[in-house]
């Protein structure tokens, strides 16, 4: 009997057991925000490109949607077009995209390839993203015009995601 | 009735194979010859039921029977005949099902080769497999059965759309379970020796042989699910480190690991105990891969939706991997080595390393793919790693590898002198300096890709000399060591096309109306018209551009959006122009046909045909190895506690590394 082996295999196996089993009860697809229905947390961040900075009070009196995102990010390309659109399309909305993990140039240079409508803010640290709790992106907040956070979507959206809950943001 | 036919055959299947794992313990417990003999039967009965069981589900699809619960869940009288064959893979159900029929082909196929060899293990080995398919065969019969019966309905919904949309989809799966449920039989094997407590000589060709087949099914199933990718998902990526990716990758890469260990094990009989964990370890992923794809805790977009099986391959997984530990910490004290390492710098040493620098990969992905997961468990927060940590970690581990490919060969067996090493090492880097060269002058900038462009053309010299040493008799006599570097071959051009393509693209998004043109690369592309077609089971909005270099007309290409009935969300398919050194690629945003305007990303990738091409090389370097070679003499069991001298030390052109 090899005790070391049987010691780690099990050890190993229980671990996975365990974290799998976990894993069962969840669905990938919903993320909670214990944020929903509470102000969205403050944050005061440096434009890309242009530098100023953009705090969660100046978003006050429109709705507003908070979009997290990366350019290492696969979803994030799929998704972009859709933003860029919509924010043409809806000068009532204020629209700010939030890119943590990442360097000004390469947001300059995704940026300049893909277009933009919108101020993108970097979040050098992170700690807006932890803030808003964002499991992964892209992630998208929406805020209603008090700046209480009313819909939270995880993964890429299309125009009709992005649209009906925005709704919930609109009334 | 058809229905009532599956459910037959499938609770048939569930009775002779659990009852054929108990013969055929019992028969090697006892050293039964008759026990083996109708263990044995019990095999090829649970093939031929498996086969009797696809065959009526694959009628009930073509005659469009919507009284079984599978065809009204996948079936549709709109779809062309090819995508209702190919439904019966498309949904889970009916892809456990196939699972069951390709592990019943396999088993019966390993008998039949075994059957009047290692008379000692193969009562083992037989139990394990049967003991693997009765799981199986449980899974069809009760959480995932496709023969339910359901009220008959007109017409069905048809399979998912995805799979409609490229013929890569109707190749890979088939190709990724031969290489999954593959796996199975070098863990028979592997649980066999360890069950007779002893691995000899002559068992490690079946064994060597039962792994490389699925290997070489499953590195064509990975690169065509990144061809797919390509193909089909529009990013202009074929590899995004998603969890399904991955959890095709984790065997792969341990058994490509036994693989090299099983080489140093036969030479100098050493790593037994090793080599068996990798193999047993390689079937274990492939039960992991199973449940991340079909539980529904993983997010991916090759996975399928959720459904109930979920806890029962866990069970499964969970018992298959106590039963592997317990095993192998009862047993593999006995699995004496009959040599020893002699120097860590030598062929052997290296072989050493490129199984430690796997083995990290593995745990590494692994880790990558569950650490999310283990996050959200006990923090009760949800994350996800990404490609950042991927790369970071992945990039290091590879090119090392791709050294190793190039240094291991290089070095002699055994005892090395200092300049015997200096000497073989010092020559080939004359060629890995020429292709970092010429790399470095054609563009490149990233040091990783670099420091591939070197190793790949060090690694590209020795895997070439190596092919050439001993002239033609190779195909008769080397045959093995022969397809070996033909892999090799093929891996270093995958790996320095990876490097390249990744690192090296270009990229432009553009919005286009009739008849605006822009640039990229040497490429003029021009939007020639947005036009609708319609086919039976889908709309489309087809983009036409028409590309010219020079002013020469090169190509038209015909990025596409699909609108299927089923689907809210219409499906781009991008349109690839692909020549030997780049890749053009169109991939549609947005489209508007009314007012005849698209917005289309457009990238030149440098070297991606190579990474299709030599993945092939890949596999028909292992299936050159996989041939016997006519000369090797099947060593009885009585024989085959040592190792023979003449393999040990002898003749260069038996050398098999």
């Amino acid at each position: 009997m090899n005790r070391t082996v049987l010691v780690v295999g099990v050890a190993i196996t229980l671990a996975l057991f365990a974290i799998l089993f976990v894993g069962l009860g969840r669905d990938p697809a919903a993320i909670r925000s214990p944020l929903v229905g509470k102000p969205a947390p403050p944050f005061a961040l440096k434009a890309v490109g242009t530098g100023q900075t953009i705090d969660l009070a100046s978003l006050r009196g429109k709705p507003a949607i908070i979009n997290f995102w990366a350019t290492w990010c696969v979803p994030c390309y799929q998704e972009h077009p859709v933003l860029v659109e919509n924010a043409r399309m809806l000068p009532g909305v204020q629209f700010v995209g939030v890119v943590f993990n990442d360097t000004e140039d390469k947001i300059n240079a995704f940026l300049r390839e893909r277009g933009s409508s919108y101020p993108t803010l970097l979040d050098e640290q992170g700690k807006t993203a932890i803030a808003y709790g964002v499991g992964g992106v892209p992630e998208t907040y929406f805020l209603n015009r008090d700046g209480v956070i009313v819909a939270k979507f995880a993964g890429p959206m299309s125009t009709e995601i992005l649209q009906s809950n925005l709704a919930k943001a609109m009334q | 009735m058809t229905a009532a036919l599956g459910r037959f055959l499938i609770l048939a299947s569930v009775f002779v194979s659990a009852a054929g794992s108990i013969v055929a313990f019992a028969a090697g417990k006892k050293h039964s010859p008759e026990g083996l003999m109708f263990a044995r039967r019990f095999a090829y009965a649970f093939a031929a039921l498996m086969v009797v069981a696809t065959g009526v589900m694959e009628y009930a699809l073509l005659r469009h029977d919507f009284s079984v619960g599978y065809v009204a869940h996948v079936g549709s009288r709109e779809v062309p005949t090819w995508v209702t064959i190919v439904s019966l893979w498309s949904s889970l159900e009916g892809s456990i099902l196939f699972w069951g029929l390709v592990l019943g082909l396999y088993i019966a196929g390993a008998t039949w080769l075994t059957r009047n060899q290692y008379v000692d293990y193969m009562p083992f080995a037989i139990g394990t497999w049967l003991a693997c398919a009765t799981f199986f065969s449980y899974l069809i019969a009760a959480p995932a059965n496709p023969f339910l019966t359901v009220p008959a309905q007109p017409d069905g919904p048809g399979p998912n759309p995805l799979l409609q949309n490229h013929l890569l989809m109707i190749i890979h799966p088939p190709f990724l379970y031969l290489g999954y449920v593959g796996m199975t039989i070098p863990f028979g094997l592997a649980c066999a020796a360890l069950m007779r407590g002893r691995l000899g000589h002559a068992f490690l060709r079946p064994l060597r042989a039962s792994l490389l087949l699925p290997w070489i099914f499953l590195t064509i199933a990975i690169m065509l699910g990144g061809w797919w990718a390509y193909e089909v998902l529009g990013w202009g990526g074929y590899w995004a480190w998603d969890p399904v990716e991955n959890a095709s990758l984790l065997p792969w890469l341990t058994a490509t690991a036994a693989l090299h260990s099983a080489i140093v094990m036969e030479r100098r009989g050493v790593l037994k105990g090793w080599t068996v964990t990798l193999v047993q370890g390689s079937f274990l992923l492939t039960i992991l891969g199973t449940f991340m794809t079909r539980s529904g805790v993983f997010n991916s977009v090759h996975s399928f939706t959720q459904s109930s099986i979920g806890p029962t391959i866990l069970v499964f997984l969970t018992a298959t991997l106590l039963f592997s530990v317990v095993l192998l910490a009862l047993r593999i004290n006995t699995l004496e080595a009959e040599g020893k390492l002699e120097s860590p710098v030598s062929r052997e040493g290296m072989f050493l390393v490129n199984n430690l620098l796997f083995v990290l990969l593995t745990f590494t992905v692994l880790i990558g793919t569950v650490f999310p997961l283990a996050v959200e468990a006990f923090k009760g927060r949800q994350m996800s790693v990404g490609r950042p940590y991927f790369d970071s970690m992945v990039v290091p581990v590879g090119t090392a590898l791709l050294f190793l490919i190039g240094v291991g060969p290089a070095l002699p067996w055994g005892r090395v002198t200092r300049k015997q090493a200096i000497r073989s090492l010092l020559m080939p880097l004359a060629s890995g300096t020429v292709v970092a060269l010429i790399g470095y002058i054609a563009g490149a900038r990233n040091p990783w890709t670099i420091l591939t462009l070197l190793f790949g053309g060090y690694a590209a010299w020795v895997t070439v000399v190596e092919m050439s040493r001993g002239g033609t008799r190779v195909l008769r006599r080397g045959r093995r060591r022969f397809g070996g570097y033909v892999v090799h071959a093929g891996a270093v051009i995958v790996l320095v096309s990876i490097a390249v393509s990744s690192t090296m693209r270009t990229s432009t998004e553009v919005r286009l109306t009739r008849g605006q043109a822009a640039k990229i690369g040497p490429y003029t592309v021009t939007f020639l018209a947005a036009e609708e077609r319609t086919e039976p089971h889908r709309q489309s909005t087809v983009a036409r551009f028409a590309v010219t270099s020079n002013g020469k007309p090169v190509t038209t290409l015909e990025p596409r959006m699909n609108f299927y009935p089923t689907m809210r969300e219409p499906i781009g398919t991008p349109d690839v122009h692909s020549t030997i050194t780049r890749d053009l690629y169109l991939s549609i945003m947005n489209i508007d046909p009314n007012s005849q305007t698209v917005s289309v990303m457009m990238l030149i990738t440098p070297m991606v045909s190579w990474i299709w091409i030599a993945v092939f090389l890949m596999g028909v370097g292992g299936l050159i190895a996989l041939i016997p070679a006519r000369s090797v003499v099947i060593l009885s069991e009585a024989k085959d506690l040592r190792m023979p001298s003449s393999l040990a030390t002898g003749d260069p052109s038996l050398r098999s590394g």
